[in-house]
């Protein structure tokens, strides 16, 4: 990090040009006495699918506005390949943007949207209708090509958006919250269809939702995003699992916290205590913190397992939700500082197994962290 | 069907004060029919002479000059308009919006005399215009703006300069700035996409924009009066002329029924020529 806050040039390191799609490099952005990003750090693999994940207002539109030149930093670097982006207009960037709304233009035809990019460029007519036509044949679209956006369902807008944006051939694809005016169904199926399209084309893209289940299916990466502040950036996997940072535990998918003490640690384990129950974590995330020091212990519902009464946490089955591939199982139990564990049973015996009222023991059974405890 | 009790109570006056238009309509039509008895207040018995008259070259000049300078003072004024009514809409500082709105909006609030006035004494000939270009030694004899069609114009974009602004401020406002940032980050400079989604998609507010100042300017009274001094006729000072200078109320209510008539053709033929780029436009 420091060898980076060092460099000054207008070339991205030699090292990393190579395959660095985006560099972002301590960006920050403030709206008058407002911070919407304090220096944020990222770098994305050329031909990546990288998801900016976090709460309303966390600052995902701003940093993608920055990157599309919309806005300016008020601080740090931007490169896209390798190049410098700050002196470079917006209309220069070569950045394709697929907006929430789609922003298609009304008054121009499906074709025409798509073909405003190769236009403004000054491609001749004929290229210009063969590669709109093309590109309306990947999102399956080559018979409205003549239709105006109103005549389009959401779904077909939305990719009618992706098309424009795709046509220009750009050197990156940014998509804000593209999903959000989809009904579910319709949400899932465009889901598995950007993906496909973006990893046929190479293209490396920057996704912003606030929906963690989104991020988790669709991302080679994530950066988890709070506050105006990247906190944690790794796959789906390591952020659902290995959470370095609290905020990132509780906001990706659902969480058990129990307090619990922390016991020792050795090398990069610690085993910390909840009542008399060992569970290992990482000890990364508990570093500076000395023996017998009081930690909040974060478990997934997929990481518990009910056993009999005796073993683990004691507690007593307080509900079931059938799930169709699973059920969730409320266990009222003193461990958990809400009272109530949530633990994921896979198939659908669970209610039979373990009856409302009946007293079990829940073991951790996966992976666990351990965070400091918030300061009050 | 929902009845509604209070229909009657809040439609009559309104329908009042309509019956009293059409009554006040109606008198004009009939006097436009009537022939002209000089040295008496009553017209004499029904004629189509008064129309006949309007023929005259030089009364159909007067039409043709009229409906040019409205032309012009609506074109201009949209030429105008159309930067200060994009800044009120996209300026992102309050103070300057408000500054800009107060600017384009007061001549709205002064009166119409109050309004010729302060034109007389810019555009006079040792008027703020002249002193200033001789001042700096641009000129040497005064340009003459009084008197003239091109001061008549000057004046009359000022009197349409807020409802057209208003009007195009509107329009701009409903067009989501997305267009424009999605037309940039494809590649379009900022000319190129003023001219393929700006412009396009504020079409129709500048329609109704140009037809209402087209309207409002042929009507316009005070200011060819007092800016053109009798020497830049328009229909509504040779109407006035004709009825309080020579008392021809015949021929002056005729002059206005073919004044409302014309304008009414123009609307009618620009809202015609104009609906595919007003279509364009359509969201
Ligand atoms: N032009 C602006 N002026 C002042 N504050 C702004 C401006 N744009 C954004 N902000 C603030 O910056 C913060 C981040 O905004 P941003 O739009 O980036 O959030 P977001 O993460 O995209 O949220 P959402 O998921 O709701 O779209 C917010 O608190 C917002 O109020
Ligand atoms: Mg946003």
């Amino acid at each position: 990090m420091a060898a980076e806050r060092l460099h000054t040039g207008t070339e991205a390191p030699a090292a990393t040009s190579a395959r660095v799609g985006v560099q972002i490099d301590g960006v920050t952005k403030k709206f008058g006495a407002f911070t919407a990003l304090h220096e944020a750090w990222l770098k994305i693999e050329q031909g990546s699918f990288m998801t900016l994940l976090g709460p309303s207002g966390c600052g995902k539109t701003t940093l993608l506005n920055l990157l599309a030149g919309f806005l300016e930093a008020n601080g740090g670097e931007i490169f896209v390949d390798g190049q410098l982006m700050t002196e470079t207009p917006p209309y220069a960037r070569e950045i394709g943007v697929v907006f929430q709304n789609y922003a298609l233009f009304p008054h121009m035809s499906v074709e025409k949207n798509v073909g405003y990019g190769l236009a403004a460029r000054g491609v001749p007519k004929r290229e210009i209708a063969s590669r709109v036509a093309d590109m309306l044949a990947l999102v399956k679209l080559s018979d409205f090509g003549h239709r105006k956006p109103k005549e389009l369902s959401g779904g077909q807008q939305q990719r009618v958006a992706l098309a424009r944006a795709l046509v220009i051939r750009p050197k990156l694809l940014l998509l804000d919250e593209p999903f959000s005016a989809l009904d579910k169904n319709l949400r899932g199926a465009m889901q598995v269809e950007i993906k496909e399209i973006q990893r046929s084309l190479g293209v490396t893209t920057i996704f912003v939702t606030h929906d963690q289940s989104e991020a988790l299916s669709m991302s080679d990466r994530i950066a988890v995003m709070s506050a105006g502040r990247i906190r944690q950036v790794g796959t789906p996997d390591e952020i659902y699992r290995r959470p370095t940072d609290r905020f990132v535990a509780s906001f990706v998918g659902d969480v058990n916290v129990l307090p619990a003490k922390l016991e020792r640690r050795l090398d990069d384990r610690a085993s910390v205590m909840v009542g008399a129950v060992r569970v290992e974590v990482p000890a990364g995330t508990v570093d500076g913190l000395a023996p017998g020091a009081a930690v909040d212990l974060f478990v997934r519902p997929d990481a518990l397992a009910i056993g009999e009464k005796g073993s683990g946490f004691p507690g007593t089955i307080a509900a079931h939700v059938y799930q169709g591939s699973h059920v969730d199982v409320l266990v009222d139990s003193p461990a958990t500082t809400g009272g109530r564990l949530l633990v994921r049973v896979p198939g659908t015996q669970a209610p039979h197994r373990w009856p409302v009222g009946q007293a079990v023991g829940v073991t951790p059974t996966g992976d666990a962290v351990a965070f400091p405890p918030e300061a009050a | 069907m929902k009845t509604r009790p209070f229909l009657a109570l809040f439609v009559s006056p309104a329908a009042l004060a309509a019956l009293a238009l059409v009554g006040a309509l109606a008198a004009i039509l009939q006097y436009a029919f009537r022939a002209f008895v000089p040295g008496s207040m009553e017209p004499g018995g029904l004629t189509l002479a008064n129309f006949e008259a309007l023929l005259r070259p030089l009364y159909a000049g007067v039409f043709l000059q009229t409906v040019w300078i409205c032309l012009i003072t609506a074109l201009v004024t949209l030429v105008v308009a159309y930067p200060l009514a994009y800044a009120i809409v996209r300026s992102r500082s309050v103070t300057l919006k408000s500054f800009l709105l107060i600017t384009a909006l007061t001549p709205m609030f002064l009166g119409e005399v109050v309004r010729t006035y302060s034109w007389i004494i810019v555009l006079g000939n040792s008027g703020f215009i002249n002193s200033v270009l001789r001042g700096l030694g641009l000129i040497e004899r005064p340009i003459q703006l009084m008197f003239t069609t091109t001061g008549v114009v000057i004046a009359l974009v000022h009197v349409t300069l807020p409802i057209m602004t208003i009007m195009l401020a509107a329009a701009l406002s409903h067009i989501d700035a997305a267009y424009e940032k999605a037309a940039t980050s494809l590649g379009a400079g900022p000319v190129r996409v003023f001219l393929t989604v700006t412009l396009p998609l504020s079409m129709p507010g500048i329609v109704a924009g140009v037809t209402t100042a087209f309207a409002w300017t042929f009507s316009a009274f005070a200011t060819p009066q007092m800016i053109g001094g009798g020497r830049v006729p328009m229909v509504s000072t040779l109407i006035y002329q004709l009825g309080f200078a020579s008392f021809n109320f015949p021929f002056a209510a005729a002059l206005s029924v073919t004044g409302l008539a014309l304008t009414f053709a123009v609307l009618a033929l620009a809202k015609a020529a104009l609906s595919p780029l007003e279509r364009m436009g359509a969201h």
